[in-house]
């Protein structure tokens, strides 16, 4: 058994897809206990059996069209015309920004490449220092993550309610438990950008009616969508999968129809596109249905919670070592792979702690964000490497501030459990 | 033409690569596809029930979309070799051992999904011995076909993505 979960690591760390790892340990693991192998399928197929799946595929897609179409320069316009005239101004646009974008297509790198090519320009324009653009744009890439509809968010909850642990977790709780956490970090990193360039006298624009009219004309078509489906959630209005069908609609409507910045003859290239992130998702998210239902069975997570509570005895020093450890994991692994791999070990035994089902997950994914862009394998560095020509050790470099502002955001969240689970109803 | 068709396509002989690329172009078919009936069921559904019209068969057929959509966008994607996957070491290795992890990981991924297809096929088997019905009176294996045909075609796609680098290794290449 050790020799095929080294075999299966060594396969994870030179890039085997991790669909195929979870699906080899969880068959692996019926194997050794005489179960029938086609069991793995079976959990498969629950995928049909979860209605909120559904928000996933329909969200995506609605994200992608926003990316393709002419929003993301609209609502840099907007946020400009509103924020613009604050010293560091532009920080404040970019960091609003990308957390709006993020929310809405999920952190995979598309904020960076729709948002971040758009603001980078502009931020050498205004005169700012190219260390501090280049990092703000890499650690604002992942910010959003804890706003609804984000995916994240809900494939966390999808998780938790598998696991069944007693307490009921729902996407609608979840979401409203992120609000304030995500708050913070953009205060904090705004705060910070602020400060930094205080001696960037010249603000970007002086604030003036006439352009925010021009602007919020410009997004009059966009504006209602986070009221309406922001509002729609965390009013009750809404069930998610409700919410993410009528922001396909919406966009739909608006960007192919109205504005016609889409063209109808380039829509299935961005539906094939937008899949194939779903695709992958799903994959995961469905063997690892399989593999914990296998832990479960094999009652690993109770025999961890015996192993680590031997050495750890309060809930403050468990939730200490925790944020290391995803720190690290956060590095190595993507928010979605993370999720579904590793929170059937660490929720139950974070319950056994007395720990919050809600503020367990907004702990694990701010960690997971800050992992997006850690020095010096974050993912996000790479596809900001990639995307403005730049060496990655210079991003690394550039990097390390936000990073340790993010940290500090991510602590006082840990600690201050009533952050997470004031609005929660 | 997604670009991972293109390189990866592009070392097999003529009549293959043709093959190949005809059945793309229907995966991406049925997955637009699947999509956009997804839109029109879950959109129809909330006018409807505006309405106060009830349509029963509308959230299972929604959640057995999903599962479709899932199956046919994760074979999209290991056509792209776009699955989620630990990239931070891999990059640092050299372009030879590159290849070599590429036909390690073709090798075991399609393994994995061609003894998934094979479980998956039983599980079809099971549902068409026990007569289970599903939506709308569908015989419940027939909605669950999907499964093998999917694992099948990962398998495939793995086994050309380790096929490739196997013959790029033995051809000497490896500065790619």
């Amino acid at each position: 058994m050790i020799v095929v979960s080294l075999a299966l690591l060594l396969m994870a760390l030179v890039g085997a897809p991790l669909f195929a790892v979870i699906a080899a340990s969880a068959l692996a693991g019926f194997a050794r206990s005489g179960i029938d192998l086609s069991a793995a399928v079976i959990e498969f197929h629950r995928i049909a059996e979860t209605p909120v799946l559904v928000a996933i595929p329909l969200f995506t897609f609605a994200g992608y069209m926003l990316g393709e179409s002419g929003a993301p320069q609209r609502v840099v316009r907007l946020t400009q015309a509103f924020l613009g005239w604050l010293p560091g101004g532009l920080a404040i646009v970019a960091i609003a920004t990308c957390a709006l974008f993020t929310a809405f297509t999920g952190a995979s790198g598309v904020t960076i490449i729709a948002v971040g090519a758009l603001l980078y320009p502009a931020f050498q324009y205004a005169g700012y220092p190219e260390r501090f653009s280049l990092g703000l744009i890499t650690s604002a890439g992942s910010l959003g993550v804890l706003f609804a509809p984000s995916l994240p968010l809900i494939l966390y909850g999808i998780v938790a309610q598998q696991l069944g642990v007693g307490r009921p977790v729902s996407i609608e709780q979840l979401f409203a438990a992120g609000l304030l956490p995500g708050l913070l970090m953009l205060v904090m990193l705004g705060a910070w950008s602020m400060w930094r360039n205080r001696g960037l006298r010249v603000p970007l624009s002086a604030f003036s009616w006439a352009e925010a009219a021009r602007a919020v004309r410009e997004s009059a078509w966009e504006i209602p969508l986070p009221v309406v489906v922001l509002g729609g959630i965390y009013g009750g209005y809404f069930a998610v999968s409700e919410a993410a069908a009528v922001t396909v609609i919406y966009v739909l409507v608006v960007e192919v129809l109205v504005l016609r910045e889409i063209p109808l003859a380039r829509l299935p290239d961005i539906m094939r596109r937008s899949m194939v992130l779903v695709g992958a998702v799903l994959a995961i998210l469905g063997m690892a249905l399989a593999s914990t239902n296998y832990l479960i069975d094999a009652e690993v997570p109770a025999k961890l919670f015996d192993a680590v509570r031997s050495h750890i005895s309060s809930p403050l020093t468990f939730l200490l070592v925790l944020n290391a450890f995803l720190l690290v994991l956060g590095m190595i692994l993507d928010i979605f792979s993370a999720t579904v791999i590793m929170i059937p070990l660490i929720l139950p035994i974070a319950i056994g702690y007395g720990i919050d089902p809600l503020h367990l997950g907004i702990v694990f994914l701010a960690n997971m964000q800050i992992g997006y862009f850690t020095p010096p394998v974050g993912m996000n560095l790479f596809i900001a490497s990639h995307r403005f020509g730049t060496p990655v050790l210079d991003l690394c470099r550039a990097a390390v501030p936000f990073f340790f502002i993010l940290l500090a955001a991510v602590l006082i969240i840990t600690y201050w459990p009533a952050l997470s689970l004031a609005l929660v109803r | 033409m997604p670009p991972g068709d293109a390189s990866d396509a592009g070392r097999l002989g003529a009549p293959l690569r043709a093959a190949m690329r005809a059945l793309a172009l229907a995966e991406n078919a049925v997955l637009v596809a699947l999509l956009a009936l997804l839109v029109v069921v879950t959109g129809g559904q909330i006018v409807l029930r505006q309405l106060d019209i009830a349509v029963t068969w509308a959230d299972p057929l929604a959640r057995l979309l999903v599962l479709w959509i899932g199956v046919f966008g994760a074979v999209a994607a290991s056509r792209d070799n776009q699955h989620i996957a630990i990239d931070a070491l891999s990059r640092f290795l050299p372009p030879r051992l590159q290849l070599v992890a590429g036909a390690l990981i073709g090798l075991f991924a399609s393994g994995v999904c061609a003894v998934l297809a094979y479980e998956a096929a039983r599980f079809v088997q099971f549902e068409h011995e026990g007569h289970t019905a599903a939506l709308g009176g569908t015989p419940a294996w027939v909605l669950a076909l999907v499964l093998p045909l999917g694992f099948a075609l990962i398998a495939l796609r793995y086994a050309i993505f380790c096929g490739t680098r196997v013959r790029a290794l033995v051809a000497g290449r490896g500065e790619a």
